[in-house]
């Protein structure tokens, strides 16, 4: 018989419900994040994941269920090694770099030295050591994201929480973002991360919760939402005419392209089949994993039709 | 995890305050600007003294018409003057340059003007004309009392020492109402100095953007508490920095300064008065930051602040519309709305206190009642500011943050 240890979730929300002055913004939200996973936190703008990470984090008191991390709701002062990069990004702007970062290391519990010793060894490291004394309004947008950056991932956190990480960064910035995501990721921290980029998703997630209307609309690996929503997708090249099928729904159809998202779990054999039989000429006929982006399309296509309806 | 953020947000607030530059200037600007105009009154008194003084005994050649009698020729004669024998000639002579001035005193110098004619001398310096002439007049007829006291007595140089009793024992008057009135000076001056300065204090973390970061590193009620004590800390070294000059101009050059002798031995301190003054004093300041940072916490910009802060400020100086009231008649309506409305309760009452026309019940009920809108205002004010403050670009709705999950 193995031994089989069960860890506790670094993250725990249940039945989260939350409403503002008679506006119900989360529903019924529950999802856990595992210890060490990069978790992508998606949804549509305005679905509520922000709202969400703020009563994660206690500064909004939620309606009603429960929000742990660690086990217990989070509170500032137990000293939690959590890192939080929130989506309205600003710091101190009339202070200098090197002040503003000793401040919050301080304020996360390093001592002064240590804290501007960690700040140095920061800026150094994303070409900003110059910049050091200037005050944070004399930086650019991009370098005061990075100081941004450092401010968050300066306690070394158990717990990172990105809200549109690469919001304003160029792809030169962008990169290395990613590279000191990957980083923390590697030193063991738990990475919750709220994106509209599909691709980044698709490449550092392990898990991700879709919000919509205020509840999950899907949560798990890429792998099991991709295939809740047909998981793959059939790229064609073809003359003739595509006839209807249960098999398949037609999601792009182009003169001589088309793309099929197969429905259920069909064999594609089946479904090249049934178009060969129907005198369709196939030119050329590729499998693949429906993307996330597609994904995001299908859950809140129709959420941005009626709101613009 | 030992943490001493609050240590940490006093020290961060105090410094970077105390080492920018517009800090020194905002702060140094108003006593330099003192320091000016006292030494230009100082230089002007000075000059203005002399000149009158060497106007008085000005040597210029004159004569004079005396109707009056009251004229002492011997005292004309020392100042180089002369009788005229002939008002017409004289006046000729005068307009001829022949002779500097002519004096005319009337048969009544008290209901009549005494008419001077002189050669022009510029603008300032013709004032010797009148000046030597109103000397002549003044030191003939003291000369005339022939006693200098009440030649003294005449002029009003009395000085008149009041005691006064009550409930059996010597009351303090007047002496006794200026030291509670020093916790008066000291709330305006720190409201004034640093009321702007709380709203402002929280709202920068809103317009920068910061809330979100700060209140994941840090509980609000210890930001909203190390950010009231670090004004108040920035508030003593601006009083220290408007004071510590005083004192040592007052001190070492107030001889110099020509200014008055202050003989603070005469004040009587009533240590129940004080102990009440001390206790609105911290009432009120805590009552007014809460409520001030409140106002930052809810809106958005500095100067929709301003719009809120600005009647809130006004009502700090509203009781003196009504102090010949508040000092007079305690009981007139209008002062004991003042003495029991939250922001009006401070001055009123420290007012009262001070003239003594506040009762013990009365005093206990506000200083309570300033304590607890203490409490009330700061819980508040944290609490708009967990929420508001995310609020970056819009009005919080009071109701709705009051209505959340606490």
């Amino acid at each position: 018989m193995t031994e089989e240890t069960v860890t506790e979730p670094l993250v725990h929300i249940q039945n989260f419900r939350m409403d503002f002055g008679g506006n119900t913004v989360v529903s019924d939200l529950s999802f856990d994040i595992d210890r060490g996973e990069t978790f992508g936190f998606l949804g549509s703008n305005g679905s509520g994941k922000t709202t969400t990470i703020r009563a994660l984090l206690g500064i909004y008191k939620p309606t009603s269920g429960t929000l742990h991390i660690n086990g217990r709701e989070f509170r500032p002062e137990d000293g939690e090694k959590l890192g939080y990069l929130p989506e309205e990004r600003g710091l101190y702007k009339a202070e200098s770099v090197i002040d503003v970062m000793t401040y919050f290391g301080r304020l996360k519990g390093l001592n002064k030295r240590a804290a501007a010793a960690w700040s140095m060894e920061y800026l150094e490291r994303v070409a900003l050591t110059d910049k050091a004394k200037l005050r944070i309004d004399k930086l650019s947008g991009g370098e005061q994201q990075k100081v941004q950056l450092g401010v968050t991932i300066m306690n070394e956190p158990e717990l990172l929480i990105l809200d549109e990480p690469t919001k304003g960064f160029d792809p030169v910035n962008r990169r290395l973002l990613m590279e000191i995501i990957e980083a923390q990721k590697n030193a063991g921290a738990t990475v919750l991360m709220v994106t509209h980029q599909m691709e980044e998703v698709e490449r550092l997630c392990d898990r991700v919760v879709l919000l919509k209307d205020g509840k999950a609309e899907a949560y798990g690996t890429i792998a099991e939402v991709q295939d809740k929503y047909g998981g793959t997708v059939i790229r064609l090249e073809y003359s003739g005419e595509i006839p209807d099928s249960a098999h398949y729904e037609v999601t792009l159809r182009g003169k001589r392209q088309a793309e099929l998202t197969v429905v259920g779990h069909v064999d594609e054999a089946v479904i090249l089949r049934e178009l060969v039989d129907a005198g369709v000429m196939v030119r050329s006929f590729q499998t693949a994993k429906i993307s996330m982006d597609d994904i995001f399309v299908r859950v809140y296509g129709e959420q941005h039709e009626a709101a613009e309806a | 995890m030992g943490r001493h953020n609050l240590g940490t947000v006093i020290s961060f607030e105090v410094i970077r305050t105390l080492t920018k530059k517009r800090f020194w200037i905002a702060t140094l600007v108003v006593p330099l600007a003192l320091i000016i105009v006292i030494g230009l009154v100082v230089w002007s008194n000075e000059t203005t003294s002399r000149q009158v003084s060497e106007q008085k005994t000005a040597e210029f050649t004159f004569t004079y018409v005396d109707d009056s009698g009251y004229v002492d020729p011997a005292v004309a004669t020392a100042l180089g003057g002369a009788e005229a024998t002939d008002r017409e000639q004289a006046l000729e002579d005068v307009k001829a340059g022949r002779i500097d001035a002519l004096f005319e005193y009337p048969s009544d110098p008290v209901t009549q003007p005494t008419m001077v004619y002189g050669v022009d001398s510029g603008v300032f310096e013709n004032g010797k004309y009148a000046a030597v002439a109103r000397h002549i007049l003044v030191t003939s007829s003291q000369a005339r009392i022939g006693d200098e006291t009440v030649a003294a007595l005449v002029q009003g140089n009395v000085s008149v020492t009041s005691t006064t009793y009550k409930d059996g024992g010597e009351s303090g008057g007047m002496n006794e109402v200026f030291p509670p009135l020093i916790f008066l000076l000291i709330f305006y001056v720190v409201i004034i100095l640093l009321g702007n300065q709380m709203v402002t204090s929280l709202l920068e973390e809103k317009e920068n953007r910061v809330t979100e970061m700060i209140l994941t590193s840090l509980d609000p009620t210890t930001l909203v508490i190390g950010k009231v004590v670090s004004l108040f800390i920035i508030g003593v070294v601006q009083i220290v920095v408007f004071v510590v000059p005083i004192i040592i101009g007052y001190v070492f050059f107030r001889t110099t300064l020509n200014l008055p002798y202050l003989d603070l031995s005469h004040l009587v301190v009533n240590p129940g008065s004080m102990i009440v003054g001390a206790l609105l004093f911290v009432g009120g300041f805590t009552a007014f930051t809460g409520t001030l940072v409140a106002i930052g916490a809810v809106m958005p910009t500095i100067r929709d602040a301003g719009q809120v802060f600005a009647p809130l400020m006004i009502m700090i100086f509203v009781p003196f519309y009504a102090i010949s009231l508040v000092v007079s008649d305690p009981h007139a309506l209008i002062v004991q709305v003042f003495t029991y409305f939250p922001y009006t309760a401070t001055v009123t009452v420290m007012l009262r206190n001070a003239f003594g026309t506040v009762s013990p019940l009365e005093a206990t009920i506000v200083i309570v009642e300033q304590f607890v809108l203490s409490v009330v205002m700061l819980r508040l004010a944290v609490r708009l500011f967990r929420y508001g403050s995310i609020s970056y670009t819009q009005k919080v709705s009071i109701r709705a943050v009051l209505s959340s999950p606490k």
